[in-house]
């Protein structure tokens, strides 16, 4: 589980996020949904204790993010979206494997998960080869195994599908419904309002780096006296072109 | 910070430049193959250019003092110690046939040089020569000394006939006495190039390794990832810095092995020039290692700026291009320094990076063995490298600068 408990965090006088709170239940989907620059990045990096919050903080499954970072960092996996992030020098085992030693996994165990991984991701052909050499959906299997070599508790992804193609998007949404049922707690954030209604157990709405509004879809469209997602999305945040 | 962690961060990022073609091909084979070609063209040009200026000297006299008593004074008296200068046909036009490399050199002598000589008279010889032309100014001075002695050939003579003891042509004479110690010297050639050579491959080695490996992986987005990591910051920070600094001394080594094929290919590059009176060198073992460990400090001060560098920059572009500029600041002390013999090194050298390298190479190399001034420079080197380290990591720790994009 994980509880985020008056979450700030100022860059200068810009304040990216401010003052957030929310609870995620264990095997739930918590969706982040905002626009650019809402504060949902700066959420997920301060989630993933890569920033340091300014003020508040958040219990990852019952460590704290400022006390204890580094237990944090291994109990949470994260995905980002655009590149996969490899090292095209490496192989997809190699790659895999330094994440593993780097969340200090033992030799044996290690390598028993990349054998497991290359089977639930079916990467038997191409485990070996570098991954600059692989094509895109083959990347992004090694990217998704690497997320979870450690077996975190927690997954966070920060916008993934970005800049994907459908097939792409379809293995994401997969990838996010597996590890859902595998019971691990996550946290989602997107631009799209279809992708956030279909995974999402929990929608929170971010803007200008405060959380407006948290709860269900069907929470929400009936708080909001609305039919579509998009519409309480425009109601909370504004339509641009009205301004 | 965790050690294994470090060795874990170390070890993916050799294994990463080692199987990067690109950077292996031109900072560590290039240079092997580069070096000895250098040598062999450029020594082999020095011995061309040399023997060039030295052999198959031409002359020709000009038409109007082209007589067969002239043609004897030049064969047989002036140029007759010189089997190297050749009197060819005389020539109408002496500019041209300089200008056109015909021969090297016209000489117009005085038609009436006997009469002028029995008389003891000066009489004009005129050289005609190309002073942006190599050849022909380079054996100017040769036709020059010919004539000299000539000159005081004839100088002795007259004060022969005179009966005037020769001995008035020399009031003084000079005594040479080197204060410099028997061991000391060594190649000049060396003590000019290597201290420049090392310091400078010290401070630039690791520049491909150091732009790669924070502003390149943030640029692939293979930073963000990593730092998610159960391994610290430190950790991360210090497996890139061994990384580097072991790249810039591989890097060095493979300058050096090129320089030593070059000089086996081309033994007579390097040895030009000797100070003293010993041209080999004679390092104790104790001064070799501090003179090693010396050096490799100077690539780990260089690794934490680069990496410092390399973690202030948003992309790869930007790293090269704050890169370069410390390029730049490396090579001029080691080029201000290059003339530098061994007996002008100063104290103050010992306590600034870069020149602490050089001035302790300079003087190892010229065989002065000062201990005190060796360990100062370690000490010094060593000081650096801890504020090089803690300036690296103090900005990639934080997160303005690390997440500047």
């Amino acid at each position: 589980m994980l509880e985020v408990k008056n979450l700030s965090k100022a860059f200068g006088n810009v304040i990216a996020v401010n003052n957030i709170s929310f609870f995620v239940g264990k095997g739930k989907v918590f969706g982040l949904v905002g626009e650019n620059g809402a504060g949902k990045t700066t959420t997920i990096r301060l989630l993933a204790t890569m920033l340091k919050p300014t003020s508040g903080t958040a219990v990852l499954g019952g460590h704290d993010l400022v006390r204890e970072p580094e237990k944090v960092r291994g109990i949470v996996g994260i995905l980002f979206g655009g590149e996969s992030g490899l090292y095209d020098r490496l192989t997809a085992a190699e790659n895999i494997a330094y994440f593993g030693e780097l969340n200090n996994m033992d030799k044996h165990t290690l390598k028993e998960r990349i054998k497991q991984l290359t089977k639930i991701f079916e990467m038997e052909e191409y485990i070996n080869r570098k991954t600059g050499s692989l094509s895109k959906g083959m990347k992004q299997k090694v990217a998704f195994a690497r997320s979870i070599v450690h077996n975190p508790e927690i997954m966070l992804f920060d916008e993934p599908t970005s800049g994907l193609d459908v097939t792409a998007i379809r293995n994401v949404h997969e990838f996010i419904e597996n590890c859902k049922n595998e019971g691990k707690t996550i946290i989602f954030s997107s631009h799209s309002m279809v992708e956030i209604e279909k995974l999402c157990d929990k929608i929170g709405i971010i803007h200008k780096g405060k959380l407006v509004d948290v709860g269900t879809v069907s929470e929400l469209l009936e708080k909001h006296n609305e039919n579509t997602l998009e519409n309480v999305f425009v109601k909370l945040v504004g339509d641009k072109n009205e301004s | 910070m965790n050690l294994k962690h470090v060795w874990i961060v170390f070890k993916k990022e050799v294994k990463d430049i080692a199987r990067d073609r690109k950077t292996i091909l031109t900072n560590i084979l290039v240079p092997i193959v580069l070096m000895p070609l250098l040598f062999y063209l450029l020594g082999g040009g020095i011995e061309r250019m040399g023997k060039d200026i030295t052999e198959n000297i031409t002359i020709a006299l000009s038409v109007s003092s082209d007589t067969e008593e002239i043609r004897n004074l030049l064969k047989n008296d002036i140029f007759a110690g010189n089997p190297n200068i050749k009197l060819l046909e005389a020539v109408e036009d002496p500019e041209e046939a300089v200008r056109s490399e015909r021969v090297r050199f016209v000489i117009d002598v005085d038609k009436d040089y006997a009469k002028k000589l029995e008389d003891g008279l000066p009489f004009s010889i005129t050289v005609t020569y190309d002073q942006s032309n190599t050849k022909s100014s380079g054996s100017y001075r040769i036709i020059l000394d010919s004539i000299n002695e000539y000159n005081q050939k004839i100088v002795k003579e007259r004060l022969k006939n005179l009966n005037i003891d020769i001995n008035i042509l020399e009031p003084t004479k000079v005594i040479q006495k080197n204060v410099a110690k028997e061991k000391t010297g060594g190649n000049m050639m060396l003590m000019m190039m290597l201290p420049m050579l090392v310091s400078i491959l010290m401070a630039v080695g690791g520049i491909p390794a150091a732009t790669d490996l924070v502003a390149g992986e943030k640029e692939r987005g293979t930073l963000e990832p990593l730092l998610t990591t159960q391994s610290g910051r430190v950790s991360i920070l210090l497996g890139k810095y061994l990384t580097v600094t072991a790249f810039s001394i591989v890097c060095v080594i493979s300058q050096f092995i090129g320089v030593a094929i070059g000089f086996k290919i081309s033994p007579n590059f390097l040895i030009i020039g000797g100070t003293g009176t010993n041209n080999g060198f004679n390092i104790p073992p104790l001064a070799l290692l501090l003179i090693v460990i010396i050096t490799i400090t100077l690539g780990m001060f260089f690794s934490g700026i680069q990496l410092a560098i390399s973690t202030y920059a948003r992309s790869f572009k930007e790293a090269q291009t704050y890169l370069s500029f410390l390029m730049i600041i490396a090579m001029v002390p080691a080029y201000a320094t290059m003339m530098l013999q061994p007996g002008d090194v100063r104290l103050y050298m010992f306590f600034i990076p870069l020149l602490n390298v050089i001035a302790s190479l300079k003087m190892v190399l010229g065989n002065i063995i000062n201990y005190t001034y060796l360990g100062i420079a370690f000490g010094t080197s060593i000081i650096y490298v801890v504020i090089s380290l803690i300036f690296a990591a103090s900005l990639f720790n934080k997160e303005k600068v690390l997440f500047r994009n």
